[in-house]
């Protein structure tokens, strides 16, 4: 039986260390969390360590904690901070934790966030670090999925676009192998998902498919999760254009979708879902980003142990 | 510097081919490395940057009743640390070492390399904090055979193949 309690004090790393069971408690508590204001977290500061510029998790949190009447303070880019004089991230975070009660990270190299916990005696909650994780991105597409479809236990998962590279989709598919969802993989082959993942998937006897031709994925679609190809990761112009225009959805290949078809994208996008489509009622997208505040309000609740009240 | 000086034969026959158990006998004080994997004796010694002058003798490809062929390392003078018997350990999974003292074995033992360790081994993922970080790595064996270990910090995998030693 999870409790409030498995959740005080802990950090939260990668979406790995968090088992089914603690991942359905949280959904459950973002749930009774996504109305609720006050004062739970009167008094209680937490900082936001924003060593690379992430403007959208950044206020999605800042946004949580003011909403239960805690403070935030921080910085939001690298050269503002403390590393712009050459003082490491475990110097800067020894220093800091004696300020706050919660250390919210972001760091453009992998491993960052381990490292942070380790020389913190607060909770560290990691907000990415480079292509390694992104936890709480993962939290929230989870529990859109669950909120838009009522369940994720045997959905059909469609997802399309840059595989290669996208964290977020890396993280939700692994996380996914705990729900028996079906997956299937859309992308040109340069951009298919990594080897050493579909290895991991076939270790663990998840079924899933590959495909080139989104429009064939979709009819059997009740979530399509749209990723935009990243310009940064190509160094040819024409390549990168190629790559982006390789799939944009719009309403005419929604026609061949179930009518209650689910459309997520971690944003922001670019071409990769016509603007058209926004008006679509199952496009998600947008409230996607509004169901992250609920999500990192429950977290920072729990982590903090001043859930209790409104579970 | 290390001179190593190298012994390669390829039959049992060949007058080059001390049997082992002579070779450890000669030894006065110092360590023998056995059965380490064909090919990764001299990979050894560079790894473990032993004192200059050390006097070190290699054997390359010779052959091993168990194992087929093997490599085998003897160091003057000289016992291996904990740590740099794992070094070892990462190369060579199932060598053996033996401390000598006075002609004597005073402890033969197989080699393992460790669950989790700390140092000894750099990430090979550029993108890691540890670089910039400049702290030691930390890693766990995922797999013994292929060995393979994971960064605790990136979480990246990295091959026997691929080890470049801290
Ligand atoms: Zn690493």
């Amino acid at each position: 039986m999870v409790t409030a309690r498995d959740f005080l004090g802990r950090d939260v790393l990668t979406v790995g260390e968090f088992r089914r069971d603690e991942l359905l408690f949280l959904l459950d508590a973002a749930d009774k969390f996504e109305r609720v204001t006050g004062t739970l977290l009167a008094g209680r500061v937490v900082a936001t360590l924003f060593f690379e510029p992430s403007t959208r998790t950044r206020l999605s949190f800042e946004s949580a904690v003011g909403r239960l009447g805690g403070s935030c303070i921080g910085f939001a880019e690298a050269g503002i901070s403390s590393m712009a004089k050459g003082e490491t991230v475990a110097d800067t975070v020894r220093v800091v934790q004696g300020y706050c009660d919660l250390l919210l990270l972001r760091h453009p190299k992998e491993g960052t966030a381990r490292l942070a916990a380790e020389f913190a005696d607060i909770p560290v909650v990691n907000c990415g670090d480079g292509a390694h994780q992104h936890p709480t991105q993962t939290f929230v597409d989870l529990y859109t999925i669950r909120r838009e479809c009522g369940r994720i236990d045997g959905l059909k998962i469609v997802f399309a676009g840059d595989l290669r590279y996208g964290r977020a989709v890396h993280s939700l598919v692994h996380v996914l192998t705990q729900f028996k969802a079906h997956v299937t993989l859309v992308a040109p082959d340069f951009l298919r998902l990594p080897q050493e993942q579909l290895r991991a998937l076939d270790e663990m006897g998840v079924e899933y498919r590959e495909m080139e031709d989104l429009e064939a994925a979709v009819p059997e679609a009740d979530v399509l999760y749209m990723t935009r190809v990243q310009q940064e990761r190509f160094t040819d112009p024409h390549e990168y254009l190629k790559f982006r225009d390789a799939y944009t959805l719009d309403l005419k290949i929604l026609r061949r979708a179930k009518p209650e078809i689910v459309i997520l994208h971690p944003l922001p996008r670019v071409t990769e879902i016509a603007t058209e489509v926004d008006n679509h009622p199952h496009a998600a997208y947008f409230r996607q980003a509004h169901y992250g505040v609920a999500v990192r309000k429950a977290l920072i609740a729990l982590l903090l142990g001043h859930a209790e009240k409104v579970l | 510097m290390i001179q190593p000086q190298e012994l390669t034969t390829h039959d049992e026959e060949s007058p080059l081919m001390p049997k082992p158990t002579q070779q450890v006998a000669k030894l006065k004080q110092g360590t023998v490395l056995d059965h380490l994997r064909a090919g990764t004796g001299l990979r050894c010694l560079r790894v473990l940057k032993l004192p200059p002058g050390t006097t070190v003798l290699v054997g390359i490809n010779l052959t091993s009743k168990s194992h087929g062929k093997k490599d085998l390392v003897k160091i003057e003078r000289y016992e291996l640390s904990e740590a740099e018997a794992a070094k070892v350990a990462l190369i060579s999974p199932d060598a053996t070492i033996s401390i000598i003292r006075d002609y004597k074995v005073v402890g033969k033992h197989g080699l393992h390399p460790p669950i989790a360790f700390r140092g000894l081994l750099r990430c090979t993922n550029p993108a890691c904090i540890v670089h910039t970080e400049r702290i030691a790595g930390s890693f766990v064996v995922e797999s013994r055979d292929p060995l393979t270990v994971r960064c605790d910090y990136c979480e990246r995998s990295i091959t026997a193949d691929q080890f470049e030693f801290a």
